[in-house]
């Protein structure tokens, strides 16, 4: 087989003893700066890479430090979710809604385990799509246009009535929120810019990274002013950390249909990351039904968005390497690694350059190992987060977010923006009205937008054009399907959960 | 915490990197998050300018994103207007924006542009199996049905990428602009995908963002906007020789703040140069799909006020502004 | 129920002067059938239909904090604001150590364990930050060195 021949090559670039400590050291700088909230894997990687020139590494040692620093970020993130219900990066939103519940059930060390272990698997198995697929999914890109795209992200909304909390309508708010803030900003179909007030800074709009760390963190800080730290999970008394053999067991048909779902939602250009751990915990919810109980700390709850978002990881390589389209933000920033090393990626890469795609192939491999034998273990030592008294933990969340955020743009006016959102996030959850759509509708607003206005510059103002393909006349059903449903299975559920809380 | 934080100084030792703790290493701003072309300009500069030891320490790079670079622009015009330490990556975006006073204000006098370094020239493209051969083919049918044509490019509307275009149907004498139908999608990349997909009819970008998928053949160039054909690809006939005279390049290259010394801005001028000269430099140009483009000095200066004075009048002209 | 209804009360008016500043968005020459207003007028009138169905069907009231608990709540998005506009000036150490130190004494009320973990973030965040991920932060306002 062709792809052993390729995959030996890729190792043996790889696998030398320098390269392996640079996995070893990205998978580790990786972890800790997706856990900082505020540090996801896109600063990270961009904060690593002028390492990268200091070390004078070449372009495969490079890219095994970049891609570990990438899959570790992406694996770090979900420390902070489920410890202190601060999503790390947005990736691990998702990751919140079952794994903190679960902390503060005082299983804790469990919900790490579990969701390193989905990590893994939908690293592994997203790696392994890659490998096979690679040349021939990049054609699924060509596949959507913009009828496709919109009815992609019509998709993501109308599901979100099923997540929300006991009142639908609060549900429509928080997304609308998050959509209106989306609109801030040059628009990109006049070139002129909406709803900026004049002000320069907004002309960019609001960057997602200021509001998930003033909704989540800066409104933890509220709430432990408020209750000195009472109904949260610091402090709570912790089983042993063992291993949950059985949770893993239960839910790895779970897996693997989260990893399948993430890895699609990746390779879509703009879809990303936290789309596919959306797509993927959506998906288990309405499989598992209202019996499953979802939102309250249940095991396929942490696992779904785990091996999705992770899956969507790996999936976002695929049309960042075969057409040098990024899918999400860190890719974009390997993507600029790759032409600083005069890499170009593109159709061709795969043939003109099979030592760094395999080499690179490797790499992810070896991070993914690494990350698994080093998280399981680490755990004893995150768990150990929770038992920091919070008047030292919540003022070093606070700092590290401000210093976070400013690394952004190096401005206070994205500070003050943080802070307002704290305050929105206090309101809000205090009126029990969730806050992950807010996230949503600042993610994925814009593009949903400009898909539909691509689709009617591109069809004269025809809304048929929306229906015009296959695809998009699936999404569409599935979303009908995914807005209504809801509303059925609401009779027969007496009380659903929230799920801010 | 601290357990975690020792580790996390440990690792950084094992990497072997010393702090930057020089608070005199240059800075480079990309006015755009990381992956972008200025981000590109930046990183690629700095590297080589500290490889081939132009300055002692790297080149620092900052990502400062924010209105199109206007963000940027205004916080080195009010804040650092004498700072000899920075350098911020600028091409023909920077340009265009100022021309159509898309920076809140700011005029392109407030800086100065110290040198180009390398151009993207424009392009045109089908996918391979389009029925447009040529880049008279293309003009035609638009001017029989405007709607016939669809155009996908890397900016937003009224930018760069849909200006060159409208040049072209403009030297064909084709004034109803308004019909000509564009969209802007994020990056080169994806306006082709869009494109080789069906979606759209043509892309309009920069050479360096076709390279690849010309190798792979699956799209075609009608035509690249350069004054001669582009080393390399001799085969791609220029928009002049088709019998239309569009020239547009999207060069890249560096501004520095007004205050400084003419002494410190020959400085970089020089840095510049050496750069432009190094083999590092060539070699990424080949890679990337930049043609040689190297203007330093008073004498780019001079380029880029002509330049804006001639976008302003051309955005004036097809109504990207009044 | 009164919260509900209040905070409805305050959205729907959001959403209306959202509508209301979406109608005087600009729009360009080249402009595409849908326009740039559209999408938020939609989205101003989504928001303002569920604003209105949170007013005819609130829910029961959360515990809001009482009096002094307020005081604090306030205290803190001051303390936040002011680091915010002092990061840049004073440097990192020495805004950090205070607002640090401040929310330490808030969570608990301890003056001599706040100020040692003011001291002990600003001086530790900045050795992580600065050293192992290379932020460019500077430790003290320019030109004291």
């Amino acid at each position: 087989m062709d792809i052993f021949a390729n995959l030996a090559l890729g190792f043996s670039v790889a696998l030398s003893p320098y390269t392996l400590m640079l996995a070893v050291a990205g998978c580790f700088l990786g972890t800790i700066i997706g856990a900082l909230p505020g540090l996801g894997p896109s600063n990270g990687v961009a904060i690593l890479i002028p390492i990268t020139f200091t070390l004078g590494l070449d372009a495969t040692q490079a890219l095994v430090l970049m891609t570990a620093v990438y899959y570790g970020a992406m694996y770090g993130g979900r420390i902070s979710s489920i410890l202190l219900n601060i999503p790390g990066d947005e990736p691990a939103l998702m990751t919140t809604l079952d794994g903190y519940p679960m902390a503060k059930a005082g299983r804790a060390g469990d919900a790490l385990v579990l969701s390193g272990v989905a990590s893994f698997v939908g690293a592994l198995l997203a790696t392994i799509g890659l490998m096979l697929l690679a040349p021939m999914l990049a054609r699924v890109a060509y596949l959507f246009g913009p009828a496709e795209y919109f009815a992609l992200y019509l998709l993501a909304f109308c599901t979100l009535g099923g997540m929300a909390s006991n009142n639908q309508a609060k549900a429509a708010l928080a997304s609308c929120i998050g959509l209106g803030i989306a609109m801030i900003g040059v628009d990109n179909n006049s070139g002129l810019p909406r709803m900026t007030g004049g002000h320069l800074h907004l002309m960019d709009g609001i960057d997602f990274l200021v509001a998930i760390v003033g909704l989540f963190a800066i409104a933890e800080v509220f709430f432990f002013i408020e209750s000195h730290g009472k109904g949260s999970s610091i402090g709570v008394k912790l089983e042993k950390v063992r291993i949950p053999w059985r949770d893993i067991r239960e839910t790895t048909p779970t897996m693997i249909r989260a990893s399948g779902v993430g890895f699609v939602a990746g390779i879509l250009p703009g879809a990303g990351a936290s789309l596919g751990s959306f797509l993927a915990y959506m998906t288990e919810k309405s499989i598992a039904g209202p019996k499953g109980g979802f939102g309250t700390g249940v095991a396929r709850g942490i696992a779904a968005p785990e091996a999705g978002n992770n899956s969507a990881a790996g999936g976002a390589l695929v049309p960042m390497l075969t057409l040098g389209v990024p899918g999400s933000g860190t890719t974009a920033v390997l993507l600029a690694l790759l032409m600083t090393l005069n890499i170009t990626p593109g159709p061709t890469l795969f043939t003109d350059r099979p030592e760094v795609v395999w080499g690179l192939i490797a790499s992810l491999l070896i991070a993914n190992v690494v990350l698994l034998l080093m998280n399981v273990p680490m755990v004893k030592i995150f768990v150990r987060i929770l038992s920091v008294p919070a008047w030292i933990l919540l003022p070093g969340v606070t700092m590290v977010s401000f210093v976070g955020i400013y690394s952004l743009s190096g401005s206070y006016f994205d500070l003050l923006l943080m802070i307002g959102f704290g305050a929105l996030g206090y309101v809000l959850r205090k009126l029990d009205i969730p806050t992950v759509p807010v996230i949503l509708g600042i993610l994925l607003g814009g593009n949903m937008e400009n898909a539909l206005r691509r689709a009617m510059v591109l069809s004269d103002g025809d809304a048929t054009f929306l229906f015009s393909s296959p695809i998009a006349i699936g999404l569409w059903i599935a979303a009908v399907v995914g807005f209504i449903a809801p509303m059925f299975l609401r009779s027969v559920l007496t009380k659903p959960q929230a799920v801010t809380d | 915490m601290t357990k975690r934080l020792f580790k996390a100084v440990f690792a950084t030792a094992v990497l072997g990197f010393s702090a930057p703790v020089a608070v005199s290493a240059a800075e480079c701003i990309a006015p755009a998050n990381p992956g972008g072309g200025w981000d590109f300009t930046c990183r690629q500069i700095g590297k080589i300018m500290f490889d081939i030891g132009a300055v002692d320490q790297p080149v620092q790079v900052t990502n400062m994103s924010g209105a199109g670079g206007g963000l940027a622009y205004s916080h080195i015009v009010n804040e650092r207007n004498d700072d000899n330490d920075v350098i911020i990556a600028a091409s023909s975006a920077t340009t265009t924006r100022l021309a159509q006073n898309a920076y809140a204000g700011a005029t392109a006098d407030q800086v100065r542009f110290v040198g180009a370094i390398g151009a993207d020239p424009g392009v045109i493209v089908v996918a391979a199996d389009s029925d447009y051969h040529t880049l008279g083919d293309l003009v035609s049918a638009i001017q029989a049905d405007p709607g016939s044509v669809a155009f996908a490019g890397g900016s937003a509307v009224g930018g760069f990428d849909h200006l060159k275009p409208l040049m072209v149907l403009q030297r064909a004498g084709f004034d109803d602009i308004r019909s000509v139908r564009y969209i802007g999608v994020d990056g080169g990349a994806d306006a082709i995908t869009q494109t080789v997909g069906g979606f759209t009819q043509a892309m309009t970008g920069d050479m360096s963002e076709v390279v690849g998928f010309l190798n792979a053949g699956e799209i075609r160039v009608l035509a690249v906007l350069t004054e001669e054909r582009v080393p390399g690809f001799d085969d791609i006939p220029t928009a002049r020789e088709q019998g239309f005279d569009v020239v547009a390049v999207n060069w890249r290259g560096l501004y520095v703040p007004r205050g400084i010394s003419d002494e410190d801005f020959n400085g970089w001028a020089d840095k510049l140069q050496q750069v432009a000269d190094s083999d590092d430099w060539a070699e990424s140009m080949a890679a990337n799909g930049l043609a040689p483009f190297t203007m330093v000095g008073d004498q780019f200066q001079s380029y880029v006020d002509n330049l804006v004075v001639e976008i302003n009048t051309l955005s004036r002209e097809i109504g990207v502004i009044q | 129920m009164a919260s509900d209804r209040i905070f409805g009360l305050v959205s729907l008016f959001v959403a209306l002067a959202y509508i209301a500043s979406a109608t005087q968005i600009q729009t360009s020459f080249l402009a595409d059938p849908v326009g740039p207003k559209a999408f938020p007028m939609l989205v101003g009138a989504v928001a303002a239909l569920s604003s209105l169905v949170l007013i005819l069907r609130p829910d029961p009231d959360p515990s809001w904090p009482i009096g002094r608990t307020w005081v604090s709540l306030l205290i803190a998005v001051v303390v936040l604001i002011a680091y915010a506009y002092s990061l840049k000036p004073l440097g990192f150490l020495v805004p950090t150590a205070i607002a640090a130190g401040v929310l330490s004494y808030q969570l608990s009320p301890q003056p001599r364990a706040a100020a040692l973990t003011g001291v002990g973030l600003s001086v530790g965040l900045f050795v992580l930050f600065r050293f192992a991920l290379g932020l460019s932060l500077f430790a003290f306002p320019k030109g004291w060195f």
